[in-house]
């Protein structure tokens, strides 16, 4: 019904037009791509471990990015990474090493249990989003504390398999990268497409959810279907973070480290996929570069944070952007 | 096409114990324009946002064409037909006009019609600026792709919150081609809230005083607005808005 | 029997500190409308001053109190009127800044004090017995000084112009405006009144439980629960679900042991969101 009527809505100019073309996501998938090369272009064990970190870091900052498109803030990202990297713990010793079924399985499993959680708290007001996400990745902690039986508590689940793909194991530091860019590769695409696809709606929302509202979008749908493809994603980063290190560990999934994911995407740059792409890659580098680590490290996202918010809204992404068409309008 | 009815009974409203507004009656036909007059803090804006399902009332019903639409959320009003426009701009600033008018209609999932909506952004001058972005346009442009918005899900009933407060005195005639253009086009009912008392005479042939959360008069502008009662609690009050 | 009146009382004391805190939280963000995340931050800042003052300035303890009362207070009084006041309609902005000046003040007190727990304890010790029923003098003593801290607070706010202000503001910051309240000046005064709280909470209580530059997590998460389930931008609600929660994680550590209170009260915050989302006290609040 509603198609005639916007088929009357006065056309601008006819055929295809390049301004459409998604090209910051075009670029992130290639990133992840070009990430492939590393193993053919150097045997530096650093290199290695420090893209694999970024790998991780990237899908996990892509989780918190997809609820930012709505103007919500995750701390949820370890919760449900360590829901997916545990899955996957678990699951693996079983016998399930295929790479094609552990990456299902560590999206699908922490979306389902995002669901009914989303269902209930997103009809509530953005705050007891943010405040919920908080107390669950600490309350998480302390689940895996008092399973021992299924999670290993503290000692964690150690001595996984590794993931077979088409029947071959992937042992070697190189495999394990190029999982991790597989894997990157995945969430990325999979980020691209939920946001594409309902760009007009999580638009909608981060602009104006009344007026979105009063227009007849119904706004908690969106956003729980933005939670459970998060959820998701954050629990393809798990998965990452668990192949990487051959065990699941309780340590792994702090929930101090969802702060880090927040400042890559916000320090990045929330305006385009790229902005968590990027954000994490300098991030995780400059940490490894001043060798600042753990603590230290937050210190440095916290100085940026405040620099981002007070003087540079768009991120490191947003500034570029900005400096670019300022230089071109000046030509 | 035409509207349905909206009919308000008994609806009131209280924040904790502050009372906005008490016991509101009235019927508002298909074709017919309300006014909605009062000081600041009569509780007109919350009125609106009780019967667009932005707030739930107190007690109180809400009919739309004969149908109990009391508490229910506001898109699900939205896709009922109830229309509503902000008394602040309110478009999706960053998104152009066309896709502002389109997202109206894609989250209404209802259509209004085609030709009216063509007309009334041809009115409105936005049919050539259909690509800006609406942050860009004038502010006077920006409130009129608010009310095209509005219009643009093919209400049954529409609900305007202020649509003169900020504009020129001479860009106020729009309201008057856009109520105009519902009357020819649409048929629904308008409710006007609105300080602007000459717009008020000129568009509405009803209108309802509220004062103090409490219906003060009910009638044509002429015959209320000639009332004592009625000049003391908003004429007489010195309001900035009628210089 | 008597564990059961002994685990209320240390949930009662519990119940106070968490009061102390939650309120500050629902202050600022009922009156400023900014979820705090450095609220955790200021209690263990509280905790650092209070600790310094004694063992490296030689001050009794209650000046070291007092000490850190005024630092927290002074701190959250430049950071909001320097940095906050800047972006203070950007809810998410507001959200990100304090998120950021928690990383930066605890790491900075990483960098001076180390992650070691510093030797800190409090000066009181003993306990008072009636019969069977045994309970620690420090936490008498944090008691009494929380609930005068809390009866100070209302009566600042119920009882003077200045809390009249407050308070009007948090109800309908328009109307508060339009009756000629100034949030430039009452913002600071209301975030340095609460950080303050916090500063106090972390010096009473640090040297009971404990102090590490990473304590603020825990803490930041109670105050979370706590506004959630007395209702978010409720004084009352908040201070009632304080006690809710001091005494839940009494009883449940003294029944069940450690950790199982934080998941029993998260489970009974995600069931009071479902049947009751305005929380305890919580009551709709006007506008948009």
């Amino acid at each position: 019904m509603a198609e005639p009527v916007e088929g009357a809505l006065p056309r601008s100019s006819a055929g295809f037009s390049w301004a459409g073309f998604p090209w910051a996501e075009f670029a992130a998938c290639l990133v992840f791509v070009a990430a492939f090369a590393i193993p053919s272009f150097t045997r530096s064990q650093l290199i290695y471990s420090i893209a694999n970190q970024a790998l991780v870091g990237v899908v996990a900052a892509l989780s918190v990015w997809i609820m930012l498109r709505m103007n919500l803030l995750t701390f949820a990202t370890p919760a449900f990474m360590a829901i997916g990297g545990y899955s996957v713990a678990i699951l693996a010793p079983m016998g399930v090493t295929d790479a094609f079924a552990l990456t299902a399985i560590s999206f699908v499993v922490p979306a389902l249990l995002a669901l009914p959680l989303g269902a209930l708290v997103l009809r509530l007001r953005g705050t007891y989003f943010v405040l919920v996400t908080y107390v669950l990745s600490e309350i998480l902690q302390l689940i895996l504390f008092m399973t021992p039986d299924l999670t290993g508590g503290s000692n964690g689940i150690s001595g996984i398999p590794a993931v077979t793909f088409l029947g071959t194991e992937l042992v070697s530091n190189r495999a394990v990268l190029k999982m991790a860019c597989a894997i990157g590769l995945v969430a990325c695409l999979i980020t691209a497409g939920v946001t594409r696809y309902f760009r007009q709606h999580f638009a909608a929302i981060e602009e104006n959810e009344i007026l979105a509202e009063s227009l007849g979008l119904v706004i908690w749908r969106y956003k729980v279907i933005g939670f459970v493809v998060a959820a998701g994603v954050a629990g393809l980063a798990g998965f990452s973070l668990v192949n990487m290190l051959l065990t699941a560990h309780p340590s792994s999934f702090s929930s101090g480290s969802a702060v880090d994911f927040i400042a890559y995407t916000i320090i990045g740059g929330r305006a385009s996929i790229l902005g968590p792409v990027v954000g994490t890659g300098l991030l995780v580098w400059a940490t490894n570069l001043f060798g600042t680590q753990g603590q230290l490290a937050q210190g440095m996202y916290g100085v940026l944070i405040l620099a981002v918010v007070l003087a540079a809204k768009g991120g490191i992404t947003g500034s570029i952007a900005t400096l670019f068409r300022r230089v071109r309008g000046a030509n | 096409m035409a509207g349905d009815e909206l009919r308000v009974e008994g609806l009131a409203k209280r924040f904790g114990g502050l009372r906005v507004f008490h016991d509101i009656n009235f019927r508002l036909p298909p074709g017919e324009i309300l006014g909605v007059i009062g000081p600041n803090g009569a509780g007109k804006t919350t009125l609106i946002n009780v019967i667009s399902g932005r707030i739930q009332p107190s007690s109180g019903q809400v009919f739309l064409g004969g149908r109990n639409i009391t508490g229910q959320p506001s898109h699900a009003l939205s896709r009922l037909g109830v229309g509503r426009s902000f008394q602040q701009t309110n478009t999706f600033r960053s998104a152009s006009v066309r896709e502002n008018i389109s997202r109206a209609i894609r989250f209404s999932r209802r259509s209004g019609s085609a030709v009216g909506l063509d007309l009334l952004l041809r009115d409105f001058q936005l049919t050539d600026r259909m690509n800006e972005q609406s942050d860009k346009l004038p502010y006077g442009l920006q409130k009129m792709l608010g009310l095209a918005m509005a219009y643009a899900i093919g209400p049954q009933v529409l609900l305007l919150d202020e649509p003169a407060a900020g504009l020129e005195r001479g860009e106020r005639s729009r309201i008057d081609g856009f109520v105009a253009h519902v009357r020819e086009h649409g048929g629904c009912g308008v409710l006007i809230v609105e300080h602007d008392m000459d717009l008020i005479r000129r568009l509405c042939p009803r209108i309802l005083v509220l004062d103090a959360g409490y219906v003060l008069a009910d009638g044509p502008p002429a015959e209320v607005l000639a009332r004592p009662d009625v000049i003391k609690a908003y004429l007489g009050a010195g309001d900035e808005d009628e210089v | 029997m008597e564990q059961f009146s002994q685990a209320m009382i240390i949930g009662v004391s519990l119940g106070a500190q968490y009061a102390l805190l939650a309120l500050g939280f629902t202050l600022i963000f009922g009156i400023l409308g900014v979820v705090n995340f450095s609220h955790g931050g200021f209690y263990m800042l509280g905790g650092y001053v209070a600790y310094s003052c004694v063992y490296h300035l030689g001050l009794p303890y209650p000046l070291a109190v007092l000490a850190a009362v005024f630092a927290t207070g002074a701190l959250g009084y430049l950071f909001e009127l320097v940095l906050l006041e800047r972006v203070i309609d950007d809810h998410l902005s507001t959200l990100m800044l304090t998120l950021g000046l928690y990383l930066i003040v605890s790491t900075a007190v990483l960098l001076i004090f180390g992650p070691v727990s510093p030797e800190f304890p409090f000066p009181v010790s003993g306990a008072w017995r009636a019969g069977p029923i045994y309970v620690p003098l420090e936490n008498l003593v944090v008691l009494a000084v929380c609930v005068c801290a809390i009866a100070g607070l209302y009566a600042l706010l119920f009882s003077t112009d200045l809390g009249r202000g407050l308070r009007a503001l948090a109800d309908d910051r328009d109307v508060a405006m339009a009756q000629g309240m100034r949030p430039k000046l009452l913002f600071p005064l209301a975030f340095a009144l609460a950080t303050g709280l916090a500063g106090l909470t972390g010096a009473l209580v640090t040297p009971i439980l404990s102090l590490s530059p990473s304590v603020g997590d825990p803490v930041l998460a109670t105050s979370f629960l706590t506004v959630i389930l007395g209702g978010l931008g409720s004084l009352g609600g908040a201070a009632l679900a304080a006690f809710v929660v001091g005494i839940v994680e009494a009883y449940t550590s003294v029944y069940f042991g450690g950790s199982v209170g934080a998941l029993v009260l998260f489970i009974l915050v995600l069931v009071i969101l479902v049947f009751r989302p305005t929380g305890l006290l919580g009551r709709e609040i006007r506008g948009a």
